[in-house]
């Protein structure tokens, strides 16, 4: 008879009730982590104006918020293992606020560097980590349905800051948008408070499904239970953040593929309108393309999730996450052979589908491989070195432009970006299945051989009870 | 130029003329290339003075004739110049041997520009040479054939890049920057000038005007207005004029001086927001808690059948029991 949950959690999460609460909670959070840096963008040509700078030198505001978010996640992990989701998100919330609050009295571009970019990345970083966390401590049958509605944040609230922000700006300029804003930010602390920490005393009904879904974790929970067996003669650093994960075989996998398609992911999305443009299509045509694009990011986020639940998909999710990555590629290696607006707008639809398929498996499959025990440290460790391509990326693409003039050198190399860690996927997660497949054979056979021992043993003794009663 | 003049003081004169031809090739007529408003009448063909490297336009439209019908030509002007100006009209159906055709400015007729023009290869022609010497001789130069056909030149000094339509917004004690700018493409001005509305015309701003708040600086082809320790009274309209040899091109932006009180009360209403909803949902939780503690005695039996639910269920799976219980 299969394993029931083996979540390794110690508890059966609840699968539903307030866990729905938590993913709308989480739904914002994620929604202003990634599209609150996007969303200042309508602001820097005044802001550039009035500090009479260059424009590079204003869009750093946004590269920097961006980076520190990546970058402090490994303490945003540190602070969910210790404290849970709910603080950190309240504190991060908290942090946002403040940063932009005092930019809007701010009198350089240093100032903004520091209080958008450094104060307010920190807060971003600490909403996003716990958010992803927390819905793998309430969600295991639907986690991956969950996992897609919570991403959907992220179009959703950039579809709604745009035209806020143009709104904003034109009634109070920037500096009484961005005491505006800080305000607005602070919603995160309302999705932090109703971030309860999940129940784990109360043991629910364990569903009757089959639960075959942890294909990639069961071996690796044993792995990480070996792992923590191990003496205690840690440093301080070692008990917050799990080193050991270096080891494990999936989460290697998943960040090299991860490293490499991080290049080509951003930068088709920043050309799409300047592609447009130069091809000679005006500019609202070139910004409704980009509404097409977050139209279909939007609908087909939570449709993922839906569909990496059933029971066809989720054993085998990495395979999905795979096609996901190499979509992705083909997409941006047919969209230069497409003519004209119609062709664009066929393109938009599509990278849209791509783009919103990904994120949305983005971490599902990375809670997949590692458990939900770990993700924390996990997902820390992850954002903190894909912050090098992350932001490498777009410039690298304008580099490409730049030198050669044509967009369409740029989408072959992202591409091609994106194609390989698909293969890569592909190829590495049929030899990890079938690795995982042996292991959770041999300790099966392990632990049938155990159970003969001791029934043996009991036997034995039994025997050996009755001889002396005898 | 005809034959030629052997006379010095005729040299003189013919070298000023193509002097004076070859300075004002700065006249750049805007490339006429489609033409399709409605029914598009006549094929009409503006002709500058030979000097300038620009070759006459041919619109080449169809000739379909309507009365009515007319068309806008627009001529940027830079420097004083002395421009020829064609209509070239295929006719109407009645194909009179003569019509008369007549210019006008900014709709006032010119008296001396009445003439019978003759049908030539078909078509009607009326050719006017006009003296565009100063910012006065700019404007609309019609010719009219008839009552019938129409032509619009609109004669003017380049017009300055894109203006931002909606008010600038700053602060009460902050400085703000504007912006005028000309296009890449066109030629730079000779100059920049800023002005200010006070009700009832432009004021022009000067540098050094008591309290040193006005600060402007001029690139070539770019200029910027500083204004610094804002006052509620330096709200309106501003205008800054690109100063070219033959006049000056306006453009208008406007600004909006406010307090920190208006973006103060849609912050503090949001806080307000937050506030409460965080109080509810947390005060929320913990009532929800208290009473699952009252009824905690009578509850126990149900966990505890669903601890032996639980319990049962998993000590069904062997292997995963003792490595749940560790963990």
């Amino acid at each position: 008879m299969p394993p029931p949950a083996t979540t390794n959690l110690g508890y059966t999460p609840p699968d539903g009730g307030w866990g729905w609460v938590v993913v709308l909670a989480a739904f914002i959070s994620i929604g202003f982590s990634y599209a609150f840096p996007k969303s200042l963008t309508v602001y820097f040509k005044e802001i550039q104006e009035y500090f009479g700078v260059s424009y590079s030198e204003i869009a750093w505001v946004s590269s920097v918020m961006l980076a520190t978010m990546y970058a402090a996640g490994p303490i945003s992990s540190i602070l969910v293992n210790r404290y849970g989701s709910r603080p950190v998100v309240i504190v991060g919330g908290f942090l946002v606020g403040v940063g932009m609050v005092s930019a809007s009295f701010g009198t350089s571009i240093v100032h903004l560097y520091l209080c958008v970019g450094v104060i307010g990345g920190f807060g971003l970083a600490f909403n996003l980590q716990p958010a992803l966390t927390i819905i793998g401590t309430y969600f295991q049958a639907k986690r991956p349905l969950a996992n897609g509605l919570a991403m959907t944040g992220s179009p959703v609230v950039l579809f709604t800051l745009a035209p806020l922000n143009q709104f904003l700006f034109d009634s109070f300029g920037w500096r009484g948008s961005f005491l505006i804003l800080g305000a607005i930010v602070l919603n995160c602390c309302v999705a932090g408070s109703l971030m309860r920490p999940v129940n784990k005393m109360v043991v629910f009904k364990p569903k009757t499904e089959p639960l075959e879904v942890n294909g990639a974790e069961e071996a690796s929970g044993a792995e990480a239970l070996r792992s923590e067996d191990s003496p205690k003669s840690q440093s301080c650093v070692h008990r917050f953040i799990d080193f050991s994960l270096f080891k494990h075989r999936g989460f290697l996998i998943y960040l090299v593929g991860n490293i490499i398609l991080f290049f080509g992911f951003f930068a088709p999305v920043v050309f799409l309108a300047p592609y447009a443009k130069h091809q000679g299509i005006d500019e609202y045509s070139a910004a409704f393309l980009l509404s097409i694009f977050a139209l279909s990011d939007m609908f087909i986020r939570p449709a993922t999730g839906f569909i990496g639940n059933t029971r066809w998909i989720r054993p085998k999710i990495q395979y999905f996450f795979a096609f996901a990555v190499s979509y992705n590629g083909v997409c941006h290696l047919l969209c230069p052979l497409l003519p004209g607006y119609a062709g664009l707008v066929v393109y938009a639809v599509f990278f849209g589908f791509a783009f919103g398929m990904l994120s949305a498996l983005l971490f599902e499959t990375l809670m997949d491989l590692v458990g939900a025990k770990r993700f924390s440290t996990a997902v820390g460790l992850c954002t903190i070195i894909e912050c090098g391509p992350v932001l490498l990326g777009p410039p690298m693409s304008g580099a490409l432009v730049d030198i050669f003039g044509d967009y369409k050198y740029m989408y072959y190399t992202c591409g091609v970006f994106m194609l390989v860690p698909g293969l890569f996927f592909f190829i590495m997660h049929y030899f990890n299945y079938r690795k995982l497949e042996e292991e959770k054979h041999k300790e099966a056979v392990g632990m049938r051989t155990a159970e003969d021992t001791v029934h043996l043993n009991i036997g034995q003794k039994d025997k050996s009870e009755d001889e002396m009663e005898k | 130029m005809s034959a030629p003049c052997m006379h010095p003081s005729c040299l003189l004169l013919l070298l000023l003329v193509v002097c004076r031809h070859a300075h004002t090739n700065l006249v750049s007529v805007t490339e006429n290339t489609t033409v399709t408003t409605e029914p598009p009448v006549e094929t009409l063909s503006p002709i500058t003075p030979p000097v300038a490297p620009l070759t006459p336009l041919q619109t080449g439209q169809k000739s379909v004739v309507l009365t009515g019908e007319n068309h806008t030509e627009k001529v940027e002007v830079v420097n004083p110049v002395t421009l020829n100006l064609e209509c070239v009209w295929t006719g109407d159906n009645k194909r009179l041997p003569n019509i008369t055709g007549y210019w006008t400015k900014d709709g006032k007729t010119i008296e001396s520009s009445y003439s019978n023009t003759q049908l030539q290869n078909d078509r009607y022609y009326l050719r006017k040479e006009f003296s565009i010497m100063s910012e006065e001789d700019l404007g609309t130069y019609s010719c009219i054939f008839g009552p019938k056909a129409k032509v619009d030149f609109i004669l003017a000094a380049p017009y300055l890049g894109e203006m931002r339509d909606k008010p600038i917004v700053s602060y009460v004690g902050d400085s703000v920057v504007m912006i005028c700018k000309m296009d890449e493409k066109k030629s730079k001005p000779i100059n920049w000038n800023w002005y200010k509305h006070n009700g009832t015309s432009k004021e022009k701003i000067e540098v050094d005007s008591p309290g040193h708040r006005y600060k402007i600086t001029k690139d070539e082809k770019k200029t910027k207005l500083v204004v610094h320790n804002l006052t509620e009274s330096d709200s309106g309209v501003y205008f800054c004029g690109a100063v070219y040899g033959i006049g000056t091109s306006m453009g208008h932006m406007q600004l909006r001086v406010i307090t920190y009180f208006e973006p103060l009360k849609p912050f503090l209403g949001i806080l307000v927001e937050v506030l409460v909803l965080v109080a509810v949902i947390l005060l929320y939780e913990k009532t929800g808690s208290k009473k699952e503690n009252q009824s905690g005695p009578e509850g126990n039996p149900d966990q505890t059948s669903n601890l032996s639910h639980g319990e049962n269920a998993v000590a069904d799976g062997h292997s995963g029991t003792a490595r749940q219980r560790k963990v």
